[in-house]
Parts: structure tokens; C-alpha cells; sequence
């Protein structure tokens, strides 16, 4: 978790007061928060900056709920709201199209042969190439099973902390993952029938 | 299942080492977002109170002086009350 250099406590006092300076260097000081959160569930480069908005317009309107206690500093705050809007975005766009095997570069076919082959070795390819090939399958996940994956496996969070996230139950989160990534192998073995098909 | 799971995994572990972009706001865009903050500011119930309290009381202060515009020309034709009733306590006197 980024941690704030400002003095947040004295920014937000300022920021309900109406103060404008304030505010923008709110915005300016959460912002490598916020766009991490916008990049690793809504991939879409088109969206981000929409959606990063949306949140701090979120942010603004709902300031009076937040009060600052121990145990719960503004970052944990934020981010609850960025998972959430996002969440609420992706589930407002739905799934998107199905993603075929010739939308993948060779690198993200070495990959998906590398986790659906019983005996190979990882692919000596950039990490971008596992990154994007990662981002496509989780596009074609339900956004539950996507938001579950992209904050246990790519941001590697606790359940705990993804409970503390989403508001679901810990149990939830645990059943969720499980599920996501036997529907990750599927739509993998899936892709490589379409290869083999796709080869003839 | 579990090869799977492990396979996947490290597949995780080598997307986590793509280098991250860029994470400072884009010019313009913190006063972008206050700018429109501030339009979509919701009015407060205490606000919305304080508005109608100073338009009612706007209102009323109208009123009050139309009303003394209204009453003041006819001050000075208006007959002092005293003798009428001394008229009337004389005739009421005069009459018993």
C-alpha cells in the first residue's frame, strides 16, 4: 500500500472546508493509488483515466463518511472505494467478446501451451507477453471471479485484506478463487482445442 | 488441476514483473476532477434550509414594505381617535 508523503489529515480538513488547492493536491497525491487499482482490474488503456474520475468524484461527495481512525488510514479507504467502483464498472460493461486464438501473439501461445501442456518449461518471453495474455483470459472471467483473481494472484492480497475490499465474507472470497481458477483452466483447455482446430 | 494451478502461478508471477506505466496524473486532470466536484456538489439539507429561510425572509421584509407603502398617505387623513370616543362617552352620557 502506497503510503501517503503528505500531511493527509491537515489536506482533508482543508479539502472540507472547501479549500480548491486542497483538493487538487488530494487528487494529485492519491492519484498513483487510484490508477493502479483502474490498470489491474479495468485493463482497457481507453477507460482509465473515465474511471479514475469516477472515483474521485466518489471520493469527494462521500469525504464526510470518512473519519480517520486508527486502524483504518485514508489509503485503505480509497482503495475500498477504487475496488468497488471498479467492480461496479465491470460489471456495467459485462463480459467482453470472446477472445480467439489468433488474437494471440506467438509469446502468449507459448504461455497458454505452458500451462495446459503436462510437461513443458516456461516460456523465455517478456513479462508484458504473460501480462497481456493474463488480462485476456481474465476478460473473458465473470467480473466476481475476475476481481477475486486479479487481487489474490496479481496484486497478492489476503483474503483478509480482499474481505476488508470487496465486503464479501472471507469464506466468499476463498470459494470465489477456487472457482475462478477452475474456470481459468477451462477457458484455457478451451483455447487449446480452438489452437488445435485452428491448425488443421 | 494443482500442475495447473502452479503453472498459473507462475505465469502470475511473470506478468507482476511487467514494469509499471506511468502513475502521475495527467496535466490538468487534478483540476479537471475538482472543477467537476464542485458541480456536482450536493446540496446539504442544512444548506437547502438556509436557502429557503433567507428567501422566506426576503420575502416577508417585501411584503412589510409594501404594506407601509401602502398604509403610509393615508397617515395623515386618518382622524385622532380620542374625541370620537369622547363624542361617544358625551352622547352615551347625554342619552342616559
Amino acid at each position: 500500500m502506497a503510503t501517503l508523503e503528505f500531511d493527509s489529515g491537515q489536506c482533508l480538513e482543508r479539502v472540507r472546508q472547501h479549500d480548491p488547492d486542497a483538493a487538487v493536491a488530494l487528487v494529485e497525491a492519491l492519484y498513483p493509488l487510484v490508477i493502479r487499482i483502474v490498470r489491474s482490474h479495468c485493463p482497457e488503456r481507453s477507460d482509465e483515466e473515465d474511471l479514475a474520475q469516477e472515483i474521485f468524484l466518489k471520493l469527494f461527495s462521500r469525504l464526510d463518511q470518512y473519519e480517520a481512525r486508527a486502524g483504518i488510514p485514508l489509503e485503505h479507504w480509497v482503495s475500498r472505494l477504487a475496488v468497488r467502483t471498479c467492480f461496479d464498472a465491470l460489471r456495467a460493461k459485462g463480459r467482453r467478446p470472446a477472445v480467439r486464438m489468433s488474437d494471440l501473439s506467438e509469446e502468449q501461445r507459448a504461455w497458454l501451451e505452458f500451462m495446459i501442456a503436462e510437461e513443458s518449461a516456461p516460456p523465455d518471453s517478456a513479462a508484458g507477453s504473460a501480462r497481456e495474455l493474463v488480462e485476456k483470459l481474465l476478460s473473458q472471467l465473470p467480473p466476481e471471479d475476475r476481481l477475486v483473481i486479479s487481487l489474490l494472484d496479481l496484486e497478492e492480497k489476503s483474503v483478509k485484506e480482499i474481505a476488508e475490499l470487496t465486503g464479501w465474507s472471507p469464506s466468499l472470497v476463498k470459494v470465489r478463487a477456487f472457482r475462478a481458477r477452475r474456470k481459468l483452466r477451462k477457458l484455457a483447455e478451451v483455447f487449446k482445442r480452438a489452437n488445435r482446430y485452428e491448425e488443421f | 488441476m494443482k500442475s495447473f494451478d502452479t503453472k498459473w502461478q507462475q505465469c502470475m508471477a511473470q506478468a507482476r514483473r511487467t514494469a509499471p506505466r506511468d502513475q502521475g496524473a495527467p496535466f490538468g486532470f487534478p483540476a479537471r476532477v475538482v472543477a467537476r466536484a464542485v458541480v456536482r456538489q450536493p446540496q446539504s439539507l442544512e444548506g437547502v434550509w438556509q436557502r429557503l429561510a433567507l428567501r422566506l425572509l426576503a420575502g416577508a421584509l417585501g411584503a412589510l414594505l409594501l404594506a407601509a407603502a401602502i398604509e403610509i398617505p393615508h397617515l395623515r387623513d386618518a382622524r385622532p381617535l380620542e374625541p370620537g370616543v369622547a363624542d361617544t362617552v358625551a352622547q352615551l352620557v347625554w342619552a342616559l
